[in-house]
């Protein structure tokens, strides 16, 4: 235990960072905050200035995700607060460790209404996994060593800490807490007893596999168990990478944008063993019918999530890295596979597109072939973001970035930002649409700031590509305020950060685009000019089961 | 509709009640009646009655993962068969 000094509040939260191993903080100062970016200067802990405080949670989301540890971001009260509440939102849906700390008005004035006071404990009810107000300085490191505890635990979440500006400057007696240890669930040998029981009669079992197995750090033990088992799977959004891509009998992502093989494989199974996934409506389709005659087996560290959309037969609240090596068992399960290893070549990808332009599709697959072991793509939010889930492949969950419950267009280029600064060596591409690339721009000047060697593929097809779809499948085709033609030059743009690029259009560039933009110095933007004529496919119409997938050029009448 | 009478004990904290309103309303739920009580332990009781057509369960595993919640369990339960309809 470390022997207590006076120091300011601010100070204490900058120390109590570094003692959390934080080296690198995102934020944006303003008054109430001050005390604090006084105790930042010149401490150890570095700060990345963003433009705009959504791009710096964004960055510090990137940075949980690509790196596994808790992500710290800094804004001052008023608008510097109400502008991280998209990223806290969207660290929420998708369970992500963020410690956002807030500058506050002194305590004497709050609920004055005074300059720049908003009540961000109010506000952060409903989009953080917990938050604090800090009325008292010597409740200021006790405080902050829970939220950084709360924030990795358990499910993990962001965690908001807002400090007003005269527990800052006061004085505090700095002492290292006795951490408090949030308890986590433990199954039961009753429960690993009645899923065995369930495997063992099982003759179609199938994986389906969440975003909670990277972050439980259960990669290796579900790659076991599948080697073990011989089970197929499926992934989410946020699970792809746990399972490697060319593992037998898998199928890729399920869902509304998932491959057909998976959708349908998952339909037929007797056993859906749904590991650290949560029936989130993009992937179940009509939920009545999902694995209609499935039996489900459910392991979560979130009890919450059992039961919540679909009642499982057997469902473990625990730690996956201790549940999955318990359920391991050699099966007997070779027709099945062979059903599934047969839908997937029945349903395979095609990249063999004719014609001059530019099909982003094929230009996607050829980037995930082209980049190395050590990368990190972090997307935006639309028809890109599908294409990539649909044909790049990940090494590991944490090399794709994408948000994927709250679906916050924007979030590509500060979360690639963010993990840059977590992964230095890795290769970062953020990929990026013309409708979300305009929603955190200003972060260009981010990586300008620091000559951050961010990649930015911008897939530009001139529309809000998604919302078009639907409009054209599902709104007879009224095109309503999804024209964005009137796009700025990109690569004018870039380079007035200082960021060289290029334009290509036709497919035949698409190659040399590529080596281009991978093998620059520093930053580089790619801006792609694509076919517009392309849309995501296939793809499960709203309200419609999963097997009832419909194919490209299907189109509603 | 079914309707509930839930007991929660939570830490003393200024916005816990909103915290544990606002899980309530969102997760589907009405509350028809409500009394809290702070304790000498710091500690704040919750009784209230909520209605819904959703189990119960689907709000009580929500209320117990707030970090300030001690304990919640349901103390009565009463379904109304007239008006009980399928999950849709």
């Amino acid at each position: 235990m470390e022997q207590g000094q006076m120091i300011r509040g601010a100070d204490a939260v900058i120390k109590t960072i570094a003692a959390h191993g934080v080296k690198t903080v995102f934020g944006y100062p303003g008054g109430a905050i001050m005390p604090i970016y006084d105790a930042l200067y010149g401490s150890s802990v570095e700060h990345l200035l963003s433009r705009h405080e959504q791009g710096a949670a964004f960055a510090a989301v990137g940075y949980a995700r690509s790196s596994g540890k808790t992500g710290v971001c800094f804004a001052t009260s008023g608008p510097g607060a109400t502008n991280l509440i998209t990223s806290l939102a969207d660290a929420l849906l998708d369970s992500v460790p963020v410690v956002a700390i807030t500058g506050q008005v002194s305590t004497a004035v709050i609920g004055t209404d005074a300059f720049q006071e908003i009540d961000v404990l109010g506000m952060s009810l409903s989009c953080t996994k917990h938050s604090f107000m800090v009325t008292n300085v010597e409740e200021l490191v006790p405080t902050l060593y829970k939220a950084f505890e709360i924030a990795a635990s358990g499910r993990p979440g962001p965690v908001l800490v807002d400090i007003p500006k005269d527990i800052q400057i006061a004085l505090v007696d700095y002492k290292t807490p006795l951490q408090a240890v949030m308890p986590e669930p433990e199954h039961t040998q009753t429960q690993i007893d009645a899923a065995n029981t369930l495997l063992a009669h099982s003759s179609r079992p199938m994986l389906y596999v969440g975003g909670g197995v990277g972050m439980a750090s259960a990669v290796e033990p579900l790659r076991q168990f599948i080697a073990a088992t011989g089970i197929p799977s499926v992934a989410t959004l946020k699970g792809l990478g746990a399972v490697s891509y060319d593992t037998p009998s898998y199928l890729g992502m399920l869902g509304m944008h998932g491959s057909k093989a998976a959708n349908l494989a998952v339909q037929q199974c007797d056993l859906l063993i749904v590991v650290g996934a949560r029936f989130d409506d993009r992937v179940t389709g009509r939920l009545a019918s999902f694995a209609e005659n499935a039996k489900v087996l459910h392991l979560d560290i979130d009890a919450a999530e059992l039961g919540k959309l679909r009642m499982p037969e057997v469902a473990i609240a625990g730690d996956l890295r201790q549940i999955l090596p318990a359920l391991s068992q050699s099966m007997q399960i070779e027709a099945w596979q062979d059903a599934v290893q047969s839908l997937k070549e029945q349903h395979p990808w095609r990249y063999d597109r004719p014609g001059e332009l530019i099909y982003a599709p094929a230009m996607l697959h050829r980037l995930a072939q082209k980049l190395p072991e050590d990368s990190v793509v972090s997307c935006d939010v639309g028809q890109h973001q599908m294409w990539v889930a649909q044909h790049m492949y990940f090494r590991r969950p944490e090399d794709h970035l994408s948000s994927a419950g709250l679906g916050t267009m924007g979030f590509g280029l500060p979360a690639a930002i963010g993990a840059k600064v977590a992964r230095p060596s890795a290769m970062v591409v953020a990929v990026s649409g013309d409708g979300s690339f305009m929603m955190n721009v200003q972060e260009l000047t981010t990586i300008k700031r620091r000559r951050l060697p961010v990649k930015i593929l911008l897939v530009d097809n001139q529309k809000l590509g998604m919302v078009k779809q639907w409009q054209q499948l599902f709104f007879e085709e009224r095109y309503s305020e999804t024209d964005l033609s009137d796009n700025p030059d990109f690569v004018k743009m870039a380079s007035a950060f200082d960021i060289p690029g290029r334009n290509i259009t036709l497919a035949s560039e698409v190659e040399a685009g590529l080596d281009e933009m991978l093998n620059s110095e520093g930053p580089f933007l790619l801006h792609v000019s694509i076919d517009d004529a392309h849309n995501v496919w296939p793809l499960v119409p709203p309200g419609a089961s999963n097997q009832d997938m419909m194919d490209e050029m299907e189109k509603q009448t | 509709m079914s309707h509930y009478s839930v007991a929660i004990n939570v830490q003393q904290q200024p916005e816990v009640l909103e915290r544990v309103l606002r899980v309530v309303r969102h997760r589907g739920f009405k509350v028809t009646s409500l009394q809290m009580q702070l304790n000498e332990n710091n500690t704040t009781s919750i009784d209230m009655s909520v209605q819904s057509d959703r189990a119960i369960a689907l709000l009580t595993n929500q209320i117990i993962k707030l970090i300030d919640v001690l304990d919640c369990q349901v103390l009565a339960s009463q379904t109304n068969k007239t008006t009980e309809s399928a999950k849709g």
